[in-house]
């Protein structure tokens, strides 16, 4: 194993200085975003790595795109053998794996997590430039705008949405998915929350704040788990039983790319669906208790 | 011995604490919300918010607390007594652990998905496994500590093979639930856990409670209770299958909460005079009362989110075993 890391840091000496420059043809993703960009920003040839999340339908919005590509579990043994001349990782995930990539002298690029839409944008860009890809990258950008641009326009009365996660968590403040309700015309009731972007929620907040509609980021084929049980509890049947629930897979708009544009139709249709002076699901506390 | 009256006070006043600390566990929450109006709707059967909020959140989650604590107080009781062992207790000798592997592997395996009576079947397939498996230890004439390395033993290889089980289980979000089914919890639980695994933990308390006048001629050892007329091998399918039933329908809604069943019988014991037939009935009712109480606490205490509820027992019952045991070395065992 020493000599194969030795043998592989004299290539990376050996290679030029401005491998920077170059269109890189080897490039391993460690990150599901990451993965979904590289997939559809460069040629399948180039893609050395994806990770394996980006294999399963449920999850990832590239699932056919990803099965005629090698897979990684975002560990070092895997990617160095890859001998990649760009490694995408995301900056909060596989951050040992990152680490020794960068001190073997690979050159590895992170992925925040955007908060907003222009911010998806922007990450869009700046991974098509990386990969020499500037013009598909616009193009991509071009399509989600234009998608969300044709959508019916946002009513004067915002109605109000709350998105609920496995386990309990929201979209809060400062998160793609605020951005996209903003964007289709919702009010996000847990960006009034004081909770960060991935605030958590009781289901006892939910339910005496009365959304408008209520966003359920499940699949509906997931494997149990307590967390997505939590998605199916008796106390938002009353949501359902209205047509004010929207299941909508968190794979279109976990991340910067094409789905945000779908997710924004889904959420828009489920909008007009409630059309102002529709029958709230129940009577009781007004909605917006949620401080 | 102040006899009847006494007693009859005694579960009187349990019951009464029991009953207001239910009342007090519906009150709280997270959201605020107007009570009386959320009880005259449930009531007349109006479908409103407040309604809603009391009869599909709060009502299960004080319905299990006391349940679950009623069903560790009582089994904690019994397996004192029949083992006539002061540690025997279904977390720490292990049955809680066991039940949490019984009730993992129904769930994340899609049983339950199919069959929905599979997760307290599979919590009381495990519990029963291991009270079998700790009274055939105890019966061989073990001391206070060859129990105790067996339910570390059991204990260690539950835990071990529930981990095992969430690690292999198809979902993401399995490996991160450990602590559920190792804590415990009764955060979001509904009316349909409480369908499931109520009707078991009665069927278990009622097997228990009905072995108490056996308990009280144990104390004289098994076969001068045997020889009063008593069949032992009754009182052991009696305790077994009341433990296996209310522990492992517990454990399968709520996790694994620990040291409920050790402490509340070592509380209630001087109250009752110490005869053990006695002790079951008032150890249940202080095991719910505790449990209810820890609950309480937990939404009380400002983390998000919020504390699981082993954390909070744990934090009383362990202290409590060891100065037991402390105790336990220099009486000498």
């Amino acid at each position: 194993m020493m000599r194969a890391v030795l043998l592989l840091l004299a290539l990376l000496a050996a290679a030029p200085a401005a491998a920077g420059e170059a269109k890189p043809a080897r490039i391993v993703s460690l990150n599901l975003c990451a993965d979904e960009l590289v997939l559809r920003l460069a040629d399948p040839g180039r893609v050395a790595s994806v990770t394996y999340l980006a294999r399963d339908p449920r999850g990832s919005t590239v699932a056919d795109l990803a099965a005629q590509v090698p897979v990684n579990r975002g560990l070092a043994e895997e990617v160095v053998p890859l001998a990649p001349d760009l490694v995408i990782a995301g900056a909060f995930t596989t951050r040992a794996t990152t680490a020794m990539l960068r001190r073997l002298g690979f050159e590895v690029m992170e992925l925040g997590v955007p908060t907003s839409l222009e911010e998806a944008y922007a990450q869009i860009r700046q991974v098509a430039a990386r990969l020499g890809e500037a013009e598909r990258g616009e193009a991509m950008v071009a399509r989600i705008k234009a998608a969300m641009a044709a959508l019916p326009p946002a009513p004067a009365d915002h109605p109000t949405a709350v998105v609920l996660r496995p386990n309990g968590f929201t979209a809060g403040r400062g998160s793609v998915p605020d951005s996209v309700l903003a964007r289709v015309g919702l009010d996000n009731l847990a960006a009034r929350l004081s909770t960060d972007r991935m605030g958590q929620l009781a289901l006892e907040e939910i339910v005496i704040a009365k959304p408008d509609l209520l966003v359920v980021n499940s699949a509906p084929d997931a494997p149990p788990s307590l967390a997505d049980e939590l998605l199916h509890h008796p106390a938002l049947a009353p949501f359902a039983k209205a047509a004010r629930t929207v299941p909508l897979p968190i794979r279109l708009w976990a991340c910067a790319g094409p789905g945000l544009a779908e997710a924004a139709r889904r959420l828009a249709a489920a909008r007009e669906r409630i059309a102002p002076g529709a029958p709230s699901p129940l009577v009781g506390a007004p909605a917006g208790l949620l401080q | 011995m102040t006899g009847m009256r006494h007693h009859r006070l005694l579960i009187s006043g349990l019951g009464l604490l029991v009953a207001l600390l239910f009342a007090v566990s519906l009150l709280i929450g997270y959201a605020p919300l107007d009570f009386g109006a959320a009880l005259s709707d449930l009531l007349a059967g109006r479908e409103s918010l407040p309604a809603l909020v009391l009869a599909e959140l709060r009502l299960p989650r004080a319905v299990l607390g006391a349940a679950v604590g009623f069903s560790l107080g009582v089994t904690g009781a019994a397996l004192q007594g029949l083992m006539r062992n002061p540690i025997a207790d279904p977390g720490i000798v292990g049955v809680s652990g066991a039940a949490a592997l019984g009730a993992v592997v129904a769930f994340y395996f899609g049983f339950s998905a199919t069959f929905a009576l599979a997760l307290p079947l599979g919590g009381l397939i495990g519990a029963g496994v291991a009270t079998v498996f700790l009274l055939m230890v105890a019966r061989s004439g073990a001391d206070t500590a060859t129990l105790i390395l067996a339910g570390v033993a059991i204990n260690a290889l539950a835990g071990a093979l529930t981990a095992l089980a969430l690690n292999l289980a198809p979902s993401p979000y399995a490996a991160l639930e450990v602590v559920f089914w190792l804590m415990g919890s009764l955060a979001d639980r509904s009316l349909v856990h409480v369908a499931l695994a109520l009707p078991f933990m009665v069927l278990g308390w009622g097997l228990v409670l009905a072995s108490a006048r056996a308990m009280d001629a144990l104390t004289l050892g098994e076969d001068a209770a045997q020889s009063l007329g008593f069949s032992m091998q009754r009182v052991r399918l009696l305790v077994v299958g009341g433990t296996a039933a209310a522990v492992g329908a517990s454990v399968a809604v709520a996790g694994a909460i620990g040291f409920v069943g050790l402490v509340v019988p070592h509380l209630v014991r001087p109250l009752v005079g110490h005869r053990p037939g006695r002790l079951l009935l008032a150890s249940g009712l202080a095991g719910a009362a505790l449990t209810l109480g820890a609950d309480i606490a937990v939404r009380l205490i400002p983390t998000r989110p919020e504390l699981k509820l082993g954390v909070v027992t744990a934090i009383i019952g362990a202290p409590f075993f060891l100065a037991m045991l402390r105790r336990l070395k220099v009486e000498g065992p």
